[in-house]
């Protein structure tokens, strides 16, 4: 299932935070969404999954119009969110974290095991952890913890919130290299915000800046990388050029390429 | 301070009251009174209901306090009534105190439970005390007795409480308009910024509390006077919640509507419990509980603002406490000499409007620019094994400009929020004008003249824009609890608090939005008046979080002009922003925080090309773990160097 | 000597029931954070309701179903109609709002079953006396029930898919939803589960007690004293705070003055209030930040 978000309004209050947002990414493909505080990342994340409601625009699941619909029918319909700053359950143990993820599958109790048994093979520091409880977790594997468990209930569609805030890069690089996994091995649509660009562009194949609520750019991460414009939507200008070392490869295999690009970048 | 509406209320309530009793039957007469007197309880719990924000569900205690003083002074001593209500209502006050002292520093629904577990010890030790009558009381209290008439009937008796409950509205409105009513309406929008701006709450809602007990015990003692008996009855957990539901039935805070809700709920009772016998046939005892229980509860569902708040929407009226004090004009920008507290630096501006040149909000006494106002020692905050600001240091100048920038997640609001005493550190210092303040309150940092804004922002939404910036002023100016109730020393000193407020808010460009709420204001505007707010307190250090998010690419030009006009006059300014551009231009110097760690401090210019710096915000290279020590060992050095 | 341990009988007894209340507390505190001040109608209503089926002729265990079965749908309903609705619900509004509950439940109760105090039979088994003490049969029924429904309701919470999910609903709201777990539902269910436990307190004390209109209020505000001790969000602590609560009050209506027994729990209450509020028996006091 693709996730396309078009043209998306939405804030709290009367403040409006997001002015026109449009977004996609296809299955099997991880579309990055970065930009500096304030843009409206965590803020877009909320109303795709139904946390917040957005004031017009809309969001698809495949084929289907979730926008109207409440975060717990959006995690029912195949779409999966790892919040910012985890939010893991801290007093239950990470077997039962994993347990709970599967809620909306949660009838289907012998295809459980075989589940969780996969992800603590994309995660396998979680493996002698089952029993913890979760908040005893160190952050890496919390987050590790939280990109499980919304995985268990075989979602289509995986979106994250910063997962790499307060992480060393070596666990950035672990968790990342999951994600590119995943995203070949169940052919998930992974939509990523983060703040650490570098890491980020590394695993994606599209990738879009935000800025003050809206999508500034969107196009290929090399090609944005180079763009003093992204540098000066982080650093204001004159700046040493930074660029991506065109033979650092993503681990996985080739991703596919997206068949459409929503909308042109401006 | 009178408005109208509140004067058309006392004539038609003394009409009531007066001449009222005379045209009705007898019965309507008692539950009158009953309906006065309750009626002055609920007033001091509204008062703290609404204005001080916390609910007390026992506060017959305070109403038993009384009418038990006033019953055995005047029984057993034979003291002349008049001195023994004195002594009654002080008596009700120092249980309050004593019993406020402690509670108080409990939270919300804390404080409801314990006053409800109050007004049960209360009950029980009067029915186990001999000396107050155990079950049976303390009876034959006589009929209050001036002037050769004895006030024994419902109209005299009525007679006899007109002036008493005119004169606590007369007092509770006073406050609730003055400046002590002004900033607890602040803290109930905001209680941190109204810290921040100098309001010590905890000292407030212990006055207000007090306050509260000590018209229960009035009322305590008229109810005693007037049943002839006081038993453990008046203390009980019903009449407490009577007194409850005739506050939010009126509505919180509302003066008047405590004084409605009265005369509503007495005439409820009456009513219910001469008409319920008849559809359920046999029905006895506390039956009209029923109906309180169904409008307690229909109230909170469906109009939590009470009888007010249907009256408001009915007629148009504003909302309670919008700062509508009347206003000296706005153009002018005469301030009243004698106060002596504003500069006159600030009268020679000429139109508000004009973004002038010269330097703003001088004050004499300031330390000297390049004075160290605040130093940052070793500065930790842990939450749990997360380690959120790691041993940052700086010092900030008068007459600078400071900026902290970062990453999110870096650790700027949580540094703030410990130098200004919203947090307390883990670890670490803060001294400010070489006085130690970390983890004293949010208040002491303003006392020494230091405030801040807030990233989220902390709007008080029940006022304008003017009430807000006036509660800026509260360390400026005085008129206390006992004067603003009184009300006439307090006016002189609110002209000058709306006119320096109509000032700060020129200074910032938000004159023709003065006197709309708050509320309606777009985001950008609203950040503006947080920032007239803060210079309202006239500090010499002044803390910004992200005060340009939301303001348009000229907003942040005007606010970087008036930064730079307010370094000219000496204040300390620190700034935590993300426009990484805009601060670097204005800037004198920079730290930035990356992971909780100060990962550079120096000039504009040499940020800008450090490259752990620009390493931190565009994410480290992984993969070469010996250039990222490199690089971060340079980032030390220059860190260093630049100290 | 014998008179201590007939006055710990008497307070575990009578602390057991102020344990099922306590319990009732913490299960919708932990997943709401409301504070259901209507619990202690839930047992009054029990009794009541049980009476007039007695009345009617049903046999004892039948009348206690039919309570039971009453009580949880007024519990459910309660939930769906006056806390539902409230958009904005804080823990102190939820004071007032299930105070006002309550006050009507009360009267409702009043005019339906009239003033006087009545008494369930009591259940069946002999009073014996054990070394000088003298032990009834309630007592132990009371006892052996509430460690039943005590495990029962511990192992729920933690053993039970269906109870961690509560359990995740009360610690991160917002995770819980997006795996699908709706906070509305566990309130509803919460408010079931209390109204329950509600109901076992009343129908166990009524014998020994008395079931009348309003013995909701004492009874629910000891509870909730004895929630507290646990932060209100713990269930074992709720138990242990129940028992504890008991005992104190037995020896001090023994030792010192059977009058002063009702400001016992009142004066715990302040006193952890301001000692510690986030309870004493609690071990993760974790603020919520």
């Amino acid at each position: 299932m693709s996730l396309q978000i078009r043209d998306v309004y939405a804030g709290y209050g009367r403040l409006e935070v997001l002015h026109g947002v449009s977004v996609g990414v296809e299955p099997g493909s991880i579309a990055a969404v970065v930009g500096a505080n304030g843009a409206g990342k965590t803020t877009l994340l909320r109303a795709v999954s139904g946390l917040l409601r957005a004031s017009s625009g809309s969001v698809r699941l495949g084929d289907r119009d979730v926008t109207r619909l409440g975060a717990e029918s959006i995690a029912a319909a195949g779409l999966a969110h790892v919040p910012e700053n985890r939010l893991v359950f801290p007093s239950l143990t990470v077997g039962d974290n994993l347990t709970l993820g599967a809620w909306t599958r949660r009838r289907d109790k012998t295809a459980l095991a075989s589940r969780r048994a996969q992800i603590v093979e994309y995660f396998p520091r979680l493996a002698q952890r089952l029993g913890q409880a979760a908040g005893t977790l160190s952050g890496g594997e919390q987050q590790m913890l939280a990109v499980g468990r919304g995985l268990m209930a075989r979602p289509s569609v995986l979106i994250l919130d910063e997962p790499s805030l307060g992480l060393a890069p070596r666990v950035i690089r672990e968790i990342f290299a999951a994600l590119a996994r995943l995203r070949s091995d169940e052919g998930l649509a992974i939509l990523l915000v983060e703040q650490n660009v570098r890491a980020a562009f590394k695993i994606a194949d599209h990738a879009y800046v935000m800025d003050r609520g809206r999508v500034l750019m969107a196009g290929e991460p090399s090609a944005l990388l180079d763009v003093e414009r992204v540098q000066q939507a982080y650093l204001g200008g004159g700046y040493v050029r930074v660029s991506v070392d065109p033979a650092d490869e993503p681990e996985a295999a080739a991703p596919a390429k997206p068949e459409s690009l929503p909308g042109p970048a401006r | 301070m009178k408005k109208r509406s509140d004067v058309v209320g006392v004539v038609l309530l003394l009409l009531v009251l007066l001449v009222g009793p005379l045209l009705v039957p007898v019965s309507v007469a008692g539950a009158a009174v009953y309906a006065v007197i309750y009626a002055v309880a609920a007033i001091g719990l509204s008062l703290l209901m609404g204005l001080a924000g916390q609910v007390s569900l026992g506060h017959a205690a305070f109403f038993a306090v009384g009418a038990y003083t006033q019953a055995i002074l005047v029984t057993r001593y034979e003291v002349n009534g008049v001195l023994a209500a004195v002594a009654a209502v002080a008596m009700a006050m120092i249980v309050g105190l004593l019993v406020g002292l402690p509670l108080l520093r409990l939270r919300g629904h804390y404080l409801a439970l314990a006053t409800l577990g109050l007004g049960i010890i209360v009950t029980v030790v009067a029915i186990e005390t001999p000396f107050l009558g155990a079950t049976s009381g303390i009876f034959g209290i006589q009929k209050p007795d001036f002037g050769g008439r004895v006030y024994d009937s419902p109209d005299e008796y009525l007679w006899l409480l007109a002036p008493v409950i005119v004169l606590g509205i007369i007092l509770a409105r006073n406050l609730v308009d003055s400046r002590i009513g002004r900033a607890l309406g602040a803290v109930n929008d905001s209680e941190v910024a109204a810290e921040t701006l100098g309001v010590d709450t905890f000292r407030l809602r212990l006055k207000v509390f007090v306050l509260s007990a000590g018209y229960a015990g009035l009322a305590g003692v008229f109810f005693a006077h007037w049943l002839a008996v006081v038993n453990p009855n008046a203390a009980n957990f019903a009449l407490s919640v009577e007194f409850l539901l005739i506050a939010v039935l009126g509505g919180l805070g509302t003066v008047w509507g405590a004084v409605v809700g009265g005369f509503a709920v007495e005439f409820l009772d009456e009513g219910l419990r001469d008409f319920i016998p008849v559809i359920v046939p046999g029905a006895s005892g506390e039956v009209q509980l029923i109906g309180f229980g169904v409008i307690l509860t229909l109230v909170m569902i469906f109009l939590p603002g009470g009888l007010h708040q249907a009256f408001r929407a009915v007629t148009g009226l504003r909302a309670p406490r919008s700062g509508s004090v009347p206003s000296a004009p706005a153009s002018e920008g005469r301030i009243d000499p004698d106060q002596g507290k504003i500069p006159t630096n600030l009268t020679s501006q000429g139109s508000p409007e004009s973004v002038g040149e010269g330097a703003l909000l001088v004050r004499e006494g300031r330390p000297a620019p390049g004075t160290t106002l605040l130093e940052v020692q070793g500065l930790t905050k842990r939450y749990g094994g997360v380690v959120a600001v790691d041993d940052v240091d700086f010092d900030v100048a008068a007459g600078e400009i400071m900026a902290l920038i970062g990453p999110n997640g870096a650790g700027k609001t949580t540094c703030f929020n410990m130098i200004s005493g919203v947090t307390a550190p883990s670890g670490g210092s803060v001294v400010l004008s070489g006085q130690r303040i970390d983890g004293r309150k949010p208040h002491v940092f303003a006392r020494h003249r230091a405030t801040r804004t807030f990233q989220n922002l902390q709007v008080f939404s029940s006022s304008s824009v003017l009430g807000n910036v006036m509660v800026g002023r509260h360390l400026r100016s005085r008129v206390g609890l006992v004067r603003s109730m009184l009300g006439f020393a307090a006016r002189t000193e609110e002209r000058a608090i709306v006119a320096a407020a109509r000032q700060m808010i020129g200074m910032v460009g938000l004159a023709e939005d003065a006197d709309r709420p708050a509320a309606d204001l777009p985001f950008g505007r609203q950040r503006l008046m947080e920032v007239a707010r803060a210079l309202a307190t006239e500090p010499d250090l002044l803390l910004l979080d992200e005060p340009m998010a939301g303001l348009s690419g000229a907003e942040r030009r005007e606010l970087a002009g008036l930064l730079r006009r307010l370094r000219s006059g000496g204040m300390a300014i620190v700034l935590v922003e993300h426009d990484v551009e805009a601060v670097l231009a204005l800037a004198d110097r920079v730290a930035v925080l990356d992971d909780g760690a100060l990962i550079a401090l120096g000039q504009p210019d040499e940020i800008r090309t450090d490259p752990a710096v620009l390493a931190a915000y565009l994410g480290v290279e992984d993969d070469d773990p010996e250039a990222a020590a490199a690089v971060r060992d340079l980032a030390a050095e220059d860190a260093e160097g630049a100290r | 000597m014998s008179d201590f341990f007939q006055l710990l009988v008497a307070g575990l007894s009578q602390g057991a029931i102020y344990a099922l209340i306590a319990m009732g507390f913490a299960a919708i505190f932990s997943v709401s954070e409301i504070i259901n001040l209507a619990q202690g109608e839930f047992a009054a209503m029990a009794g009541l309701v049980a009476l007039s089926a007695t009345g009617a002729g049903l046999p004892l265990p039948m009348a206690m179903m039919v309570a039971l079965l009453t009580v949880g749908i007024v519990a459910v309903v309660m939930q769906r109609l006056t806390i539902a609705p409230v958009k904005k619900m804080t823990t102190l509004t939820s004071i007032i709002l299930t105070l006002g509950v309550s006050t009507a439940l009360k009267a409702l109760m009043l005019l339906i079953y009239g003033p006087e105090a009545r008494g369930l039979p009591a259940l069946p088994g002999s009073n014996f006396v054990v070394a000088g003490v003298s032990i009834r049969a309630q007592d132990l029924w009371i006892l052996g029930i509430t460690l039943v429904v005590a495990s029962a309701v511990v192992f729920f919470y933690d053993r039970t898919v269906l109870g961690k999910a509560l359990r995740a609903c009360a610690e991160q709201p917002v995770a819980a939803r997006l795996v699908g777990i709706s906070p509305r539902k566990a309130t509803t269910l919460a408010f079931l589960i209390a109204g329950l436990l509600g109901a076992v307190a009343g129908l166990l004390a009524s014998p020994i007690s008395l079931t009348q209109w309003d013995s909701g209020l004492t009874l629910g505000l000891k509870g909730f004293v004895a929630a507290t001790l646990g932060g209100l969000v713990s269930i074992r602590a709720a138990v242990f705070g129940g028992l504890l609560l008991g005992v104190l009050e037995a020896l001090v209506a023994g030792y010192i003055d059977s009058g002063f027994r009702d400001a016992v729990a009142f004066v715990v209450l302040i006193v952890v209030l301001v000692a510690r509020p986030g309870g004493v028996f609690n071990r993760q006091a974790q603020a919520r930040v």
